[in-house]
């Protein structure tokens, strides 16, 4: 990702907060596709992808201030604003509805995925299927469809206790799957 | 706390990948600040998600990055925090003025296909167009030479019967010449007694009979004689030994030599006017012309 270090992490985060385009446009350009990925894996359907897309980057825009770097790196503070606002997305009542209407026309062509991308087979939703189904359930309903662990209990009616064991095993095994 | 143990439970993943609940967060965050490891750990986990991120990461459209810079520099102007950001509706906001160069010019190049598949859009249209103008000629063309059929048929009937018509009059004269040829052919020829009759009771009255020796014949030309009155018919009589006999009715349609009787002899001959049809004798207070052989 270093590839092209015209600034380095903490001068854009300073450039940012000062409100430097530039510094914006290069934040876009340099963050952009490994956080559409992350959004896509959330969002399959591509058009609504772009919309969350810049709603993230305005949020960043907006909240650049609050950002704190001794709390973390700002991929991790950028990618979870990413995958929250990817959540919020899928969970608003224009995307059920849209998504039933998809739905309906998928099943009157029986086309598969014209406009959905397969979010399977991308970014780190592509590693989480590799896990075992019981690992795979849990990341998939936390990560990606944010459950609280709670719900995930109440969903597959398990004790909350083991939900959480269950859940920190899959991510230590995702983690290795990761590794380069 | 064995701090190796609790950095290899999961929760560091955990936190990272925001899963974490809040007494967690707050426990890992503490436990950061003191111990180098666990924050050490965090950084790791941070960068090698970070980095897995951008494995084969997927590129937005092009047009995702204009609207933002757009929607950034509206906000700027503007001069405060906010920003009404709706993606659709800032789409239309995005002017050619408020993108860089480059975006011109590269939006302008996508322009190019477009506007060919325009032009031979165009060129149907013309085509068309085209197809229209030759159409609605060819009709004005029909129906004025459907105008012009209908004129000329007419006229065709209306000389057809003036043909009709003239060949008629044609005949009726080619009968008149006939009749009055043959009236001349009978004065010229010798053997015609011509009996000259003069008026009775006018003047001005007269009439002759041509009198064919040979066959006895009898013709007659009344063509100076008055109309006969309604229902009446003028009657020719020859005097036969000092009385009269019917020589034959006038008829009304002859109008030069009308074939009379055969009179096989004869002094001299007389028109009465009679009824219709004539009488067996002549009324003497009608008579008309007399001449004498």
């Amino acid at each position: 990702m270093n590839s092209i270090q015209t600034y380095s992490e903490a001068e854009l985060v300073t450039l940012l907060q000062q409100r430097h385009q530039e510094a914006f446009s290069y934040l876009y350009d340099n963050y952009s596709s490994a956080l559409y990925t992350i959004i896509l894996n959330i969002v399959p359907d591509k058009e609504m992808a772009n919309d969350v897309l810049q709603e993230v980057f305005i949020k960043i825009w907006k909240q650049i201030e609050s950002y704190d770097k001794t709390k973390g790196r700002l991929f991790t503070w950028m990618l979870n604003i990413a995958r929250n606002s990817g959540i919020d997305m899928v969970r608003s009542k224009n995307y059920q509805k849209a998504k039933q209407n998809h739905e309906l026309t998928e099943n009157v062509y029986e086309a598969g995925g014209s406009i959905e991308n397969n979010t399977d087979t991308i970014g780190l939703r592509k590693l989480v299927y590799t896990l075992k189904e019981d690992y795979r359930v849990l990341v998939e309903l936390s990560y990606f469809e944010g459950y609280t662990q709670d719900e995930i209990a109440k969903m597959l009616s398990i004790p909350l206790g083991t939900v959480k064991t269950r859940l920190r095993a899959a991510l230590i095994q995702l983690k290795k799957v990761i590794k380069p | 706390m064995d701090i190796q143990q609790y950095i290899q439970s999961g929760i560091i993943e955990s936190y990272v990948m925001g899963l974490a609940s809040d007494d967690e967060i707050i426990e890992v965050e503490k436990l950061a600040l003191e111990q180098p490891e666990v924050q050490q750990a965090i950084d790791d986990y941070s960068e090698l998600l970070e980095q897995q991120a951008f494995q084969n990461a997927v590129a937005p459209p092009p047009g995702v990055k204009e609207r933002l810079m757009a929607a950034i520099r509206e906000d700027d102007s503007a001069g405060s925090g906010a920003i009404a950001f709706s993606a659709h509706s800032s789409a239309s906001v995005v002017t050619p003025a408020m993108l860089p160069e480059q975006e011109i010019s590269s939006s302008s190049a996508t322009i190019v296909p477009i506007s060919t598949k325009q032009s031979s859009y165009k060129l149907w249209q013309y085509v068309a167009a085209a197809s229209i103008i030759l159409f609605v000629c060819s009709a004005a063309y029909n129906v004025y030479l459907y105008n012009e059929y209908s004129e000329k048929s007419q006229q065709y009937i209306s000389l057809l019967n003036e043909r009709t018509t003239l060949q008629a009059s044609n005949n009726i004269y080619q009968t008149t010449i006939k009749q009055l040829q043959s009236a001349n052919d009978m004065m010229a020829d010798p053997a015609m007694a011509k009996v000259k009759m003069d008026g009775q009771k006018n003047k001005q009255d007269a009439a002759l009979v041509l009198w064919d020796t040979r066959t006895k014949d009898v013709y007659l030309v009344a063509n100076k004689l008055p109309s006969p009155a309604q229902g009446k018919q003028y009657q020719l009589w020859a005097i036969v030994d000092g009385k009269p006999v019917d020589a034959g009715m006038l008829d009304a349609n002859c109008n030069s030599v009308c074939k009379m009787k055969n009179i096989p002899k004869a002094e001299a001959f007389a028109i009465t006017l009679e009824k219709l049809g004539g009488n067996p004798g002549p009324t003497m207070t009608e008579l008309y012309v007399m001449g004498k052989i």
